[in-house]
C-alpha cells in the first residue's frame, strides 16, 4: 500500500517542459482549430457588428440605396426628437417603479421563506413558475388580464371587493405601473432563488451574538440579514436596473407604446426608428441611439461601482 | 515556461480572421440578393412550352396573397383559382405567400428583401416607395394589356410617377363607411334599417346602445396609424383637410383645422360625458373588426370592405352586419377613399415581370372586366363558402362596376340588403384621397392625438394638435433621401 | 477525498457546533415558543396560498380558459364552466391554427441553436481553458468584452450581417440559421465553460498525453465526457433562451412557415378566435414547464448570478 505518488510517477521536471513543448508545438494548429468555430461565431455576429454599429451611427443608412457618411448628424438629429424625451423619462419612471415595488418583493420573500423550515422546496418551485413561462405568452395572456371592460379578469376580482374597474393600460397613469407589475411577477422569482441562496449562507452565530444584545427581529433583519447579503443585493440592483432600461416585449406587446407615447421606452425608439417606417428605416439613428444608451450604461454602471464599492465589503 | 516554437501559421490564421471583419467592417451596406423564389409546391402545369406558339421559358413567381390566419377554405379558393391562372399560362408557377402589409412590418420585409414578386401596398406608399425606386416600372407591361386608359384616372394617379408611367395598379378601391351592428341596434330600440344619418345622429345613436345594452356604442381605432387615418376619415367627413398642397408642389400641414378640432370634441364628449365610447382604446384593424364580431361595439368608422375580413377570420355572424355612409356635414366635406395597389418587387427578371402583371391582370383585372373572369372568380369564391359581392367602389368607372355586379349576380351570397345603406349612397358622395405625402407618417403622429383624448379627460386638444401639427411639418420639409 | 469537479464560489464557513448548527433570523428558542410556532405555521399557510394563487394561478386560470367556450371567457372570466367543457379547442389550436408547425419550428430552432452553442463552448472552453495558447488572455478578454454591450447595440448591425453576410454574400433572413448560428456568439457560455475546464485536474491531461493523445482525442476521449455537469447548464439555459427570444427571430424569420411560437402568437392573436388562443397559449407553454419540472434542481439550486444574467 503504497502512496499515490507511487503509482503514477510525477514526471521529473525535464519530461514536463518536455511535455510543455510537445503541448504547444503540436498543438499549435490543433488550437487553431479549436478556435476556429469560437473565432468565427463572435466574429461575424458579435465583434463585427459592433464595430459596425460605430460605423453606422455615423452613416445615413435606409438599405436601398447606398449609405452616406454624415458625421454626427444621426446624434443631433436623435437629440432633436422630443420623443426622445419622453422616451428618457418613460424609461427612468420604469426603473423607479420597478426599484420600489419589483425590488423588494423578491428580499422580502426571500427572507420569510428562509425562515420557513417545510416545504421550502414547494416555495422555491412555485415562484420560479413565472419565470419559466415564455415571456410571450406571459405578456399576451396578462393583457388580457388587464381588459379595462368590467368584465375583464383583474375588473372582475376587483369587483369582488367593492372597488371599481381600473382602466389597466388604457390610461397614461396606469399602463407603466401595469405594466411593472407583469414584469415583476413574470421576474421575481429568479431573484428570489438567488437571495435564498445567499441567505443560507449568513452565519448563525452573528445572530447568535445579536440576541445576546438583545436585538429584536427587525433589528436582526436590518442589522445582520440585509448587510450581509449587501453584495448580491448590489449586484441584482445594477443587473435589474441596467434590464429595465432596455425594456422592449413588454412595451411593444401590451401597448404598443401609448396611450398616447406613455409606455415609449428607449428600446422601442431605436426598434420605432428602424423599423416602424413603412417607406424604410433610418439605421442611423437607430444605431446613434443605441450607441448613446450603451455609454449611458457603461458611465452609469462604472459610477455605480465606483459609489458601492465604499459601501460594500469584499469577502 | 518557454514555448520555443510558435505556429506562426495559426497566429496569421486568427489575424486574417479579424483583419477580414474589420475590412468587411469598413464596407458598404448590403445590397440585398436577388429574392430566391421558393420552390413550387402547388401541381404546377409541366413546362409545356411546347405547347404554347411561341417558347417560353418556365418561371416563377411568389405572390403575396393569403392573408395571415385566413381560413382553410379561403386558401383553396385561392388555389383554384392558381390553378386555373397555369392552365391558362402553362410556363408559370405561382407560389402563394403569407402577407399582410402593416406599416411595421412591411419595411422590415423591404429591407430584407423578403417580400413576394407581387405584392400589395395602400394607395398612400404607391409614390413614395416608386420615388425611392422600391417598385419596379411595369408601364409597357400594363399597358399592353389595353385597359390601361379605362382606369378611374384619380385611381391610377396612386400608382404613377410623376411622368405618368405605371409601376403598380389599382386593385381595389374602398370609401370609408360607418359599419354598425344590427343585433346591437335592435337590443337597444333602434331600427337597424334606419342608421344615423348625421353625426348628431350617431351621437345620440351611441348613447342609446351604451344606456341599453352595456356596451360601446361607438369605438375609434387608435393604434398602429389607424387613429390617424380614422381621424382624417371624420375631418374630410367635416370638410377639413390635413394637408394642403400648394401650386409649387409645397406641402403644408393643416393637422389642426376646425374640422379636426370639432371631431376630437365630439370624441371627447362622447367618451367623457356620454360614456358611450366604452372602455377599451388600443384598436387597430385587426382587434377593432374582433371586437365588432364579437358584438362588443356598436358602430365605427372603417372600410367598406370588412364585410369578408370578418367572415374569414373572426367568426362575424352576418346577421350583425350592417353598414352606411359615413355622414357628411358642410362643404367640402367627403368621403375618404383609398385603396389597394399590386407592385412587382424590384429584384425580378425581365419574364418575372411580364408573369406577374399577368398574374395582377388575372388574378385582380379581369373579374371586373369580363363576364367570364367575373363568373370564374365567383365560383371559385362560393365553392369554398367565400364572400361574393362584398360592395367595393370602382376602379374604372360605374358603368363597369354595375355591369360586373350584374354578371356576378347569381352567386352573390352577402346579405346585400343590410348593405343598402351604403351602396345607395356612396357614389353619390365625393371621394377625396388621402393625404398625398407622407401620409402614414402623417397618421403616426396623430394616433398619440386620438389616444390622448380618448384617455385623457383633460387632454388639451388644441396643443395637441398644434405639436402634431409641427413634427408633420418637419417631416414634409425634411429632404428627400 | 473526491475530485472536486465544480468550485462553489460562495462557500463559506460551516457553522460551528458552539451555536445552533440551522438556525436563520429566529433562533432555536424562539422556535420553541409555541407562540413563535403557530406563527410560523399561520406564515406558512399564508406563503403557501400567497404562492399559489400568484405564482400559479394566473397559468392555472390559462389552463381553465383553454377548455372554456370563448363567450364564457369574455364575459364571466373567473367562473368555471358555467357551460361546460370545450375540449375542441386545443384541436381547433393544434390543427386549424397549425400550432403544432410553430411548436415543430421552436423545438427545431432550439436543437440548432443548442447544438450550435454546445461546439462554439466547448471547443473555446477547450482552448482556452485546456490548451491554453499564448494569447489566451487577449481572446478571453474580448469575449468578455461582448457581455458589457448591450444586445441592442448589436440589433441593427446584426440584422444588416444576417441580411447579407460579408465575403460570402450569404442571405440568411428568412432561415433556421439566421437565428442558430447567432445564439452561438454567447460570451456566458463560452466563460463558464471555459472555468469548468480550468478546473479539471490536469493530471489526468498529463495522463492522456503520456499516454500519445493527441489535443483532438484529449477533447473527444478525455474532456468532453467529464464535462457532462457543465454542458447541462449549457443545454438548460439553451433551450429556454430558444423559448423566451422574441425580437430576433421576429425581424429575420419573415416566412410564416417557420416562425417560431413567441413570434407567431402575437400576429395570430387579432386573428383568432380567443378561447382558441389561450388553447395555443397553452400548448406553448407546456415544454418549458415540463422541462423546469424535469430540471428543477438546476434551475432552483442557486446557479445564482447566472439565472440574473439571462436575456
Amino acid at each position: 500500500m503504497g502512496s499515490i505518488s507511487e503509482v503514477a510517477p510525477v514526471p521529473s521536471v525535464d519530461a514536463r517542459s518536455r511535455a510543455a513543448r510537445f503541448r504547444v508545438t503540436r498543438a499549435g494548429l490543433a488550437t487553431f482549430a479549436f478556435l476556429l468555430p469560437m473565432l468565427v461565431i463572435f466574429g461575424l455576429f458579435a465583434w463585427f457588428p459592433i464595430i459596425r454599429a460605430f460605423v453606422m451611427s455615423v452613416q445615413d443608412t435606409n438599405l436601398v440605396s447606398d449609405p452616406v457618411y454624415v458625421g454626427l448628424q444621426n446624434f443631433q438629429r436623435v437629440l432633436a426628437d422630443p420623443l426622445l424625451g419622453i422616451a428618457v423619462r418613460n424609461t427612468a419612471w420604469f426603473a423607479f417603479l420597478a426599484l420600489i415595488f419589483g425590488f423588494p418583493v423578491p428580499i422580502i420573500l426571500a427572507v420569510l421563506m428562509s425562515e420557513l423550515r417545510h416545504r421550502r422546496g414547494l416555495f422555491s418551485a412555485l415562484a420560479y413558475l413565472p419565470v419559466v413561462v415564455p415571456p410571450v405568452v406571459s405578456v399576451l395572456l396578462w393583457r388580457f388580464f388587464f381588459a379595462a371592460s368590467p368584465t375583464g379578469v383583474f375588473n372582475t376580482i376587483l369587483g369582488w371587493f367593492g372597488l371599481g374597474p381600473l382602466p389597466w393600460l388604457q390610461n397614461a397613469g396606469t399602463a407603466i405601473p401595469s405594466i411593472v407589475i407583469e414584469a415583476t411577477w413574470a421576474a421575481a422569482g429568479a431573484t428570489v432563488i438567488i437571495y435564498l441562496a445567499a441567505l443560507v449562507g449568513v452565519r448563525p452565530e452573528l445572530y447568535d451574538a445579536a440576541e445576546v444584545d438583545g436585538a429584536s427581529l427587525w433589528q436582526k433583519i436590518r442589522y445582520i440579514t440585509l448587510p450581509q447579503i449587501r453584495n448580491v443585493l448590489f449586484v441584482t440592483l445594477i443587473l435589474q436596473l441596467i434590464a429595465t432600461a432596455q425594456l422592449f416585449t413588454e412595451p411593444l406587446l401590451f401597448t404598443g407604446g401609448g396611450p398616447a407615447n406613455s409606455t415609449m421606452t428607449v428600446l422601442l425608439l431605436i426598434y420605432k426608428y428602424a423599423f416602424q417606417n413603412s417607406l424604410g428605416g433610418d439605421y442611423g439613428m437607430a444605431a446613434a441611439l443605441s450607441l448613446m444608451l450603451a455609454a449611458f450604461l457603461a458611465v452609469f454602471t462604472a459610477g455605480y461601482y465606483w459609489l458601492t464599492r465604499r459601501w460594500g465589503v469584499d469577502s | 515556461m518557454r514555448s520555443t516554437t510558435r505556429r506562426p501559421a495559426s497566429v496569421l490564421a486568427a489575424l486574417a480572421v479579424v483583419a477580414a471583419t474589420l475590412l468587411a467592417a469598413c464596407n458598404s451596406a448590403a445590397s440585398p440578393s436577388p429574392s430566391t423564389a421558393a420552390s413550387p409546391a402547388a401541381s404546377a402545369g409541366s413546362s409545356a412550352a411546347a405547347s404554347q406558339g411561341t417558347a417560353h421559358e418556365p418561371v416563377s413567381i411568389v405572390v403575396g396573397a393569403l392573408r395571415p390566419g385566413v381560413t382553410q377554405a379561403a386558401a383553396d379558393a385561392l388555389f383554384e383559382q392558381i390553378k386555373e391562372f397555369q392552365a391558362k399560362y402553362p410556363w408559370i408557377t405561382v407560389q402563394p405567400e403569407e402577407y399582410n402589409w402593416t406599416a411595421p412590418t412591411f419595411t422590415a420585409a423591404l429591407a430584407a428583401g423578403t417580400l413576394p414578386d407581387v405584392f400589395t401596398i395602400p394607395f398612400t406608399d404607391g409614390k413614395g416607395l416608386i420615388a425611392e425606386h422600391q417598385i419596379t416600372d411595369i408601364d409597357a407591361l400594363v399597358r399592353a394589356l389595353g385597359y390601361a386608359d379605362k382606369f378611374n384616372p384619380s385611381v391610377l394617379v396612386n400608382g404613377q410617377d410623376s411622368a405618368g408611367k405605371i409601376y403598380a395598379v389599382p386593385t381595389a378601391a374602398y370609401g370609408m363607411s360607418l359599419t354598425y351592428n344590427r343585433t346591437l341596434f335592435k337590443q337597444a330600440g333602434l331600427d337597424p334599417d334606419k342608421p344615423p344619418q348625421t353625426w348628431d345622429d350617431v351621437r345620440a345613436a351611441a348613447k342609446t346602445i351604451a344606456e341599453k345594452t352595456g356596451v360601446a356604442g361607438y369605438a375609434s381605432m387608435a393604434t398602429e396609424n389607424t387613429g390617424g387615418w380614422q381621424l382624417t376619415t371624420s375631418t374630410y367627413a367635416n370638410g377639413g383637410r390635413m394637408e394642403k398642397v400648394a401650386d409649387d408642389g409645397k406641402v403644408t400641414a393643416t393637422v389642426n383645422n376646425d374640422a379636426t378640432k370639432a371631431v376630437l370634441q365630439r370624441l371627447k364628449a362622447m367618451r367623457w360625458d356620454d360614456k358611450s365610447m366604452g372602455s377599451t382604446f388600443d384598436y387597430a384593424w385587426g382587434t377593432m373588426n374582433q371586437a365588432f364580431a364579437a358584438g362588443q361595439v356598436g358602430m365605427f368608422t372603417g372600410g367598406s370592405d370588412l364585410y369578408t375580413w370578418m367572415i374569414q377570420n373572426a367568426s362575424l355572424k352576418p346577421d350583425d352586419y350592417g353598414i352606411t355612409v359615413i355622414p357628411l356635414d358642410g362643404s367640402d366635406s367627403g368621403v375618404l377613399g383609398g385603396g389597394t395597389l399590386a407592385a412587382v418587387n424590384v429584384v425580378t427578371t425581365a419574364e418575372q415581370r411580364d408573369a406577374a402583371v399577368k398574374w395582377i391582370d388575372f388574378y385582380y383585372i379581369q373579374k371586373l372586366l369580363t363576364q367570364d373572369g367575373a363568373v370564374a372568380d365567383a365560383k371559385a369564391l362560393t365553392a369554398n363558402n367565400q364572400p361574393v359581392g362584398v360592395p367595393a367602389l370602382p376602379i374604372f368607372d360605374k358603368a363597369t362596376y354595375d355591369e360586373s355586379q350584374v354578371w356576378i349576380k347569381d352567386y352573390i351570397n352577402v346579405p346585400t340588403e343590410q348593405m343598402t345603406p351604403f351602396t345607395s349612397k356612396i357614389f353619390d358622395q365625393p371621394l377625396i384621397n388621402e393625404p398625398v405625402a407622407h401620409t402614414q407618417e402623417l397618421y403616426a403622429a396623430l394616433d398619440p392625438v386620438v389616444q390622448a383624448v380618448l384617455t385623457d379627460p383633460n387632454a388639451d386638444i388644441n396643443a395637441l394638435l398644434d405639436a402634431a401639427n409641427t413634427q408633420v411639418q418637419a417631416v414634409l420639409d425634411a429632404p428627400a433621401p | 477525498m473526491g475530485r472536486r469537479l465544480v468550485r462553489l464560489p460562495w462557500r463559506r464557513r460551516p457553522p460551528t457546533s458552539a451555536s445552533s448548527p440551522d438556525r436563520g433570523i429566529v433562533s432555536a428558542a424562539d422556535r420553541s415558543q409555541s407562540r413563535v410556532r403557530w406563527f410560523m405555521r399561520f406564515l406558512n399557510g399564508s406563503m403557501l396560498v400567497f404562492l399559489l394563487i400568484v405564482g400559479l394561478g394566473p397559468i392555472l386560470w390559462m389552463l381553465k380558459s383553454a377548455v372554456t367556450p370563448t363567450l364564457d371567457t369574455l364575459r364571466q372570466p373567473m367562473a368555471l364552466w358555467p357551460h361546460g367543457f370545450d375540449l375542441s379547442q386545443f384541436a381547433t389550436a393544434w390543427n386549424k391554427v397549425h400550432i403544432d408547425r410553430y411548436l415543430f419550428n421552436t423545438v427545431a430552432i432550439a436543437f440548432g441553436s443548442w447544438l450550435v452553442q454546445i461546439v462554439v463552448a466547448t471547443t473555446a472552453g477547450f482552448a482556452l481553458g485546456v490548451l491554453r495558447p499564448r494569447y489566451t488572455r487577449l481572446l478571453t478578454g474580448l469575449v468578455i468584452a461582448t457581455l458589457f454591450v448591450p444586445p441592442i447595440v448589436l440589433l441593427v448591425p446584426l440584422y444588416l450581417t444576417v441580411v447579407d453576410v460579408p465575403i460570402i454574400h450569404w442571405r440568411m433572413i428568412d432561415s433556421y440559421w439566421a437565428v442558430w448560428l447567432p445564439a452561438g456568439a454567447s460570451a456566458f457560455n463560452v466563460i463558464i465553460t471555459k472555468r469548468f475546464f480550468d478546473n479539471l485536474p490536469r493530471e489526468i491531461f498529463e495522463a492522456a498525453r503520456v499516454d500519445g493523445a493527441g489535443p483532438f482525442r484529449l477533447f473527444w476521449s478525455v474532456v468532453l465526457p467529464m464535462s457532462r455537469p457543465i454542458l447541462g447548464v449549457v443545454s438548460v439555459f439553451a433551450v429556454v433562451a430558444t423559448w423566451k427570444d422574441y425580437l430576433w427571430p421576429l425581424l429575420v424569420i419573415r416566412d410564416p412557415a417557420i416562425q417560431p411560437l413567441s413570434v407567431r402568437l402575437p400576429i395570430l392573436a387579432p386573428t383568432t378566435d380567443l378561447g382558441v388562443f389561450i388553447a395555443a397559449l397553452t400548448i406553448s407553454t407546456i415544454i418549458p414547464i415540463a422541462i423546469f419540472l424535469l430540471f428543477q434542481r438546476l434551475f432552483l439550486s442557486g446557479t445564482g448570478l447566472s439565472g440574473a444574467l439571462k436575456g
